[in-house]
């Protein structure tokens, strides 16, 4: 194949000339990837020589052994909602109501952050540019810290885990919705602009029926991430079922730690397969 | 005769660099049909969208009825904007929203932001999308999808959609370039009867030099930013043809987009000609 390039003096096209095998660039990559991975087990030292399997069995036993009475009232004062199915749906609502109050801030903000929208003049563009890096820092915070901070603030919790929950997901929405704003087919813009319609009439005309779905799609995205997230926020003092869970570790229940683990794997899973549902019936 | 829309050393760098109109003077009369010739990046979508401040010229004056374009703000620029229609290659419809609605934005111009969201069309506009949708013959498709209907019906749209606006002139960007030539014609068709019967000015891009001598009252070439050729369709002869279009170009009725050969990079030609050599012919386009 070579020789159809050289006998007519063309340069010989790199797909031609290199066997992959043998591509030095590669090779380098590989290397690199494995010393990497080889450095890696030496600094993180991973020992498992204190485990015990006798006692690890014994405890996996127990995790299913369910303590049925954490599902009822245990004394007087007790009701539904101090019951592990009242906490679980207090935890669903938990990431409900922090996806809520995320959308209600990230929507209007994600206009401002889609740079087809604001490169009108340099005001704009500079509101952009704050908006996006706001949009980064805050998704940079992870969920957990906020939730200790605002744990400590607040007190411990069902606020403490919405607001760090909710404050994380601006971050991720308002991202996803400035991007989706970006990708769309600039031609209607364009041809609404043309009609002497103002700002605000082309975003409602040629913006918004293009962004809806999209919109549907990550929120229900990130609707589904939040709910699997509530359980687990009760450990840093977010409240919910993860409160409990807490608890009971502490405590050696491991029959209810057990119980309350598999209604979380049972509500992720539901959530999961709606969510997915639903926006494969969006695209 | 006044000239209805006067371009006056028009200049558009983009800030690439790129000079893509360079000094452009025109005056164009009420009731002519300009057509807009040249090579594939010798200016024609950038003049269109100077003409209506899609994009901002760089430097000269446009003056449309009297009234310098160039410097209108807000909404003195959307109230010139919404008499001149425009029409574009790709239609440029909402996709996901139905003809009439698309028909209906033709309107925006002419209401306010409040009215835009809380209450519904009016009675005369809704009927005014109708008989626009009737002209241009496609009313019973009314309430279809936009993305539900063919590329020459889609362009039909863009036309009702422009002709909402009761404009006085209609600029069109290769209105008819991802069209298929019969189609290409039913298109050029209702341009020409809303320019004849409406006297609405008409300034269209064409690919086709074809389609132009048929179509226009007069044609404009653009070679690099500039006026390389100006006057009536049938003055371009064999000379000015390849004055505008080159050398090697050669005229086609309709066929290949691009009649003028491309540069091409050594191995791209080497690999045409293998796949020539090999019997596969040409390899699909390479750009
Ligand atoms: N947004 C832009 N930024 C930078 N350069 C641009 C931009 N749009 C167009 N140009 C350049 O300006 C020149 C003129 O482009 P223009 O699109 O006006 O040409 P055209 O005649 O409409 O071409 P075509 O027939 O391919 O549509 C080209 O060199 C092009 O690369
Ligand atoms: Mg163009």
């Amino acid at each position: 194949m070579a020789e159809y390039f050289t006998a007519r003096g063309l340069p010989v096209p790199r797909e031609l000339r290199q066997n992959p095998l043998t591509d030095w660039r590669r090779l380098t990559l590989i290397a690199a990837a494995l010393i990497v991975f080889v450095i890696g087990l030496r600094v993180t030292n991973l020992d498992l020589s204190r485990a015990n399997p006798e006692y690890s069995a014994q405890l996996l036993r127990q995790l299913f052994q369910w303590d049925l009475t954490i599902l009822t009232p245990r004394n007087d004062f007790e009701t539904f909602w101090d019951t592990a199915e009242g906490l679980m749906v207090v935890t669903i609502f938990l990431g409900i109501i922090a996806t809520v109050f995320s959308v209600v801030v990230a929507l209007p903000l994600s206009f401002l952050g889609a740079r087809n929208i604001m490169s009108g003049n340099r005001v704009t563009a500079a509101v952009y540019v704050f908006i996006r890096l706001l949009f980064t820092v805050v998704r940079s915070i992870d969920v957990l810290i906020v939730v200790i901070v605002s744990a400590v603030l607040l007190g411990i919790g069902n606020a403490a885990g919405v607001i760090g929950l909710a404050f994380h997901n601006v971050g991720v929405l308002g991202k996803l919705y400035s991007e989706a704003i970006e990708g769309i087919d600039p031609g209607p813009l364009e041809a609404i602009t043309a009609t002497g319609a103002n700002r605000f009439q082309v975003i409602w005309t040629a913006v918004l029926p293009q962004i809806v779905n999209p919109y549907i799609s990550f929120t229900i995205y990130r609707l589904d991430t939040n709910v699997r997230l509530a359980p687990i926020l009760g450990l840093v003092g977010g409240g919910g079922i993860g409160i409990l869970l807490f608890q009971s570790i502490n405590l050696l229940q491991y029959g209810a730690a057990g119980l309350i683990i598999f209604m979380i794997v049972i509500t992720v899973a539901a959530m999961d397969f709606a969510s997915a549902q639903i926006r494969r019936r969006l695209v | 005769m006044t000239a209805v829309l006067s371009l006056r050393n028009l200049v558009k760098v983009y800030p690439s660099g790129t000079r893509a109109i360079d000094d452009v003077s025109l005056d164009i009369h009420r009731g002519e049909f300009v057509v807009l010739i040249g090579l594939s990046g010798s200016g024609k979508s950038s003049l269109l969208r100077c003409i209506n401040r899609l994009i901002e010229p760089t430097a000269g004056q446009v003056i449309f009825d009297g009234v310098d374009v160039t410097r209108a703000r807000g909404a003195d620029l959307r109230r010139i904007r919404r008499r001149i229609g425009m029409i574009f290659q790709q239609f440029n419809l909402v996709r996901r929203a139905s003809v009439v609605s698309n028909t209906l934005a033709g309107r925006l111009g002419y209401r306010s932001s409040w009215r835009t969201i809380a209450s519904r069309p009016s009675p005369e506009d809704i009927a005014a999308a109708f008989e626009n949708l009737g002209r241009v013959g496609i009313a019973d498709k009314a309430f279809a999808r936009a993305d539900a209907l063919s590329g020459g019906q889609q362009q039909r749209v863009g036309i009702a959609r422009a002709l909402m606006q009761r404009p006085e002139l209609m600029l069109a960007d290769e209105p008819v370039a991802s069209l298929d030539p019969a189609t290409s014609h039913s298109v050029m068709k209702y341009l020409e009867e809303i320019n004849k019967k409406d006297g609405i000015t008409v300034v269209c891009s064409l690919h086709f030099l074809s389609l132009a001598r048929r179509y226009g009252t007069r044609v404009v070439a653009l070679k690099a930013g500039r006026v390389a050729f100006d006057g009536r369709p049938e003055e371009i002869d064999e000379r000015r043809f390849k004055e505008i279009y080159g050398e090697d170009a050669i005229e086609v009725e309709i066929g290949p987009e691009r009649s003028v050969p491309q540069p091409m990079s050594a191995t791209e030609a080497a690999l045409i000609a293998m796949a020539e050599d090999t019997g596969h012919g040409p390899p699909p386009e390479i750009r």
